[in-house]
């Protein structure tokens, strides 16, 4: 039987890994802000995600959604990036350490 | 980091990944959020969320600019094996579709590169969702696979240039509702390649190899893989491939004058759609629960099907009706708790399933081949007395809780239903006979 000896068909690298952003040490006394993309019932998983980290963490300050635009929307990828940027500014603004971004599905 | 449900944590870590990022952190809700209430939202977050949170907020990262992946070079040989060891390899590998493929040697792909001026390496795309470069050799390699031949190459080629603009938006085709794309050629070169444009053309001519090709070119390169980013709730269908009338069959200019070009030019035009079918997802909400959401979903599906006028239809001579709905299993299990059978959930939709007897009327007149009214065919003893009542009775559309059928299937974590319409045929149910020893013959 012939042996045939085949190439893969997958694409090629074409991003540098860039790595994400350092972790925070501890949540105590830290800003954490929320991104709700307005869908899957982010206003259910937020406030319930808040209550419990505030409970753990009594200096905790947290961000709400509500104290940032949806990040869900354009289908535009142009759009999509600007949305993130403007996103990330208003973050750093509020003195955001980090931000908690959902819900996927 | 990312709150994501269960099955989608692959997409954010692929999402993540193709931006650079390789240890995106990632918090999993278990199961499906759509059909839990805020009870459940709320216990699970406790249970099985937050934790995931205050780790992934506080744990260590990898180190910046770490290398993914190692280089691959495209002529290195990944697997040696028979047409039929090469298929079930690739299949293994989901580098395929699930059908049999030809297998791509380095000569069959250098034949397909005669087709095209552009160097092998030349970079024709970076594809979204996982950003990565499209080539005339990875292009050909996957153009060999679906059965394509060589001189299709520059339609292919085109197709991945429209895929990689971004207003084609390529990284949003992963959504559950199940998008997938189709090829629409115009100019001489359809005629040249033999494409076709007239009766049953998405399944004769090169039509379905280049659709095919397309489909695995997203798989492929642009990396939707099926349940990892490429999260349709039921599944796809082989890409389609079209080419438009653009002779005395069509009034109007053709699509690629539409969009710029000369009528002379040959154009390749990307887009998507979601037939087979369109997949809404029913939700808990604080005024419906999801089992009554999903029944309503139902009601309303059938009443966009483009063979209503058919659904009511009675009598030996009347066309057979069939009508599959596809639950997926959240979906079924939130109608089950609720306390319905398969049988209640027919009978609720033939009772619910209505619309205005004078919408009614207009389908049976302009949309039904015998042209005719709701009163005429109870005056011919087809239709019950209801269709001859007042315009703004709400009469039910199907004949019967039978045309109906159900099956449960598709993505366990995602809430979604399918209506799918069929006629002219029924279900036909046959077992599947064994032979001896079939244990030990299927492992072989």
């Amino acid at each position: 039987m012939e042996k045939l000896l085949v190439v893969s068909p997958l694409g090629f690298e074409a991003v540098k890994a860039i790595g994400g952003a350092p972790r925070l040490d501890d949540l105590d006394g830290k800003t954490v802000g929320e991104f709700w993309n307005g869908v899957f019932k982010g206003d259910m998983t937020f406030p319930a995600i808040r209550g419990l980290l505030q409970k753990r963490f009594p200096r905790l300050m947290i961000v709400p959604f509500t104290e940032f635009p949806h990040a869900h929307g354009s289908d535009h990828p142009s759009k999509q990036r600007e949305h993130a940027q403007r996103m990330a500014t208003l973050a750093r603004e509020k003195g955001c350490d980090a931000v908690i971004s959902g819900n996927g599905a | 980091m990312v709150v994501t449900t269960v099955g989608f944590s692959t997409l954010a870590k692929l999402t993540g990944k193709s931006g650079g990022i390789a240890d995106l952190r990632i918090a999993e809700y278990p199961g499906p959020l759509g059909v839990h209430d805020a009870a459940q939202i709320a216990r699970n977050v406790e249970a099985a969320l937050i934790q995931q949170i205050v780790d992934g907020l506080t744990g260590a990262g990898v180190n910046a600019g770490a290398a993914t992946t190692a280089r691959r070079g495209p002529r290195d040989i990944v697997f040696t094996g028979s047409a039929e060891e090469v298929s079930r390899h690739f299949n293994e590998k989901e580098w395929s579709d699930g059908l049999p493929v030809i297998a791509p040697t380095i000569e069959r792909v250098e034949a397909f590169l005669k087709f095209t001026d552009r160097a092998a390496d030349e970079p024709v795309a970076v594809l979204p969702s996982a950003n990565l470069q499209a080539t005339p050799w990875n292009v050909a390699v996957n153009a060999v696979m679906a059965g394509c031949r060589p001189e299709h190459m520059p339609v292919l080629v085109a197709a991945v240039e429209a895929l990689g603009d971004e207003r084609c938006s390529l990284n949003n085709i992963g959504s559950s509702s199940g998008i997938f794309p189709y090829v629409l050629v115009n100019g001489p070169v359809a005629d040249e390649l033999g494409i076709q444009r007239g009766p049953q053309l998405v399944s004769r001519g090169p039509n379905p190899a280049i659709g095919r090709a397309v489909g695995l070119i997203i798989r492929n390169i642009a990396g939707f893989r099926p349940g990892a980013s490429y999260m349709g709730t039921f599944g796809y269908p082989l890409g389609i491939t079209l080419a438009e009338h653009e002779d005395d069959h069509s009034p109007w200019p053709p699509f690629h004058v539409e969009a710029g070009f000369d009528r002379t030019a040959s154009t390749v035009t990307v887009g998507v759609t979601n037939n087979w079918g369109s997949s809404p997802a029913p939700y808990d909400t604080p005024d419906k629960n999801v089992a009554q959401t999903a029944l309503e979903i139902l009601c309303r599906e059938i009443l966009k099907k483009t063979r209503l006028f058919n659904f009511p239809a009675r009598g030996p001579d009347a066309e057979k009706v069939m009508i599959t709905l596809l639950l997926s299993p959240p979906v079924a299990k939130s109608l089950a708790t609720a306390g319905y059978s398969k049988a209640d959930v027919k009978r609720y939709i033939f009772e619910n399933a209505r619309m205005r007897l004078a919408d009614f009327d207009w389908v049976l007149k302009y949309t039904a081949i015998m042209r005719t009214t709701a009163r005429r065919q109870v005056e011919a003893g087809v239709l019950p007395p209801e269709f001859a009542g007042a315009p703004d009775d709400m009469v039910k559309v199907l004949s019967g809780p039978d045309v109906l059928h159900i099956v449960v299937c598709g993505d366990p974590h995602r809430n979604r239903v399918m209506v799918m319409e069929g006629g002219h045929t029924q279900p036909t149910t046959k077992p599947v006979r064994l032979p001896a020893g079939w244990s030990e013959r299927s492992k072989a």
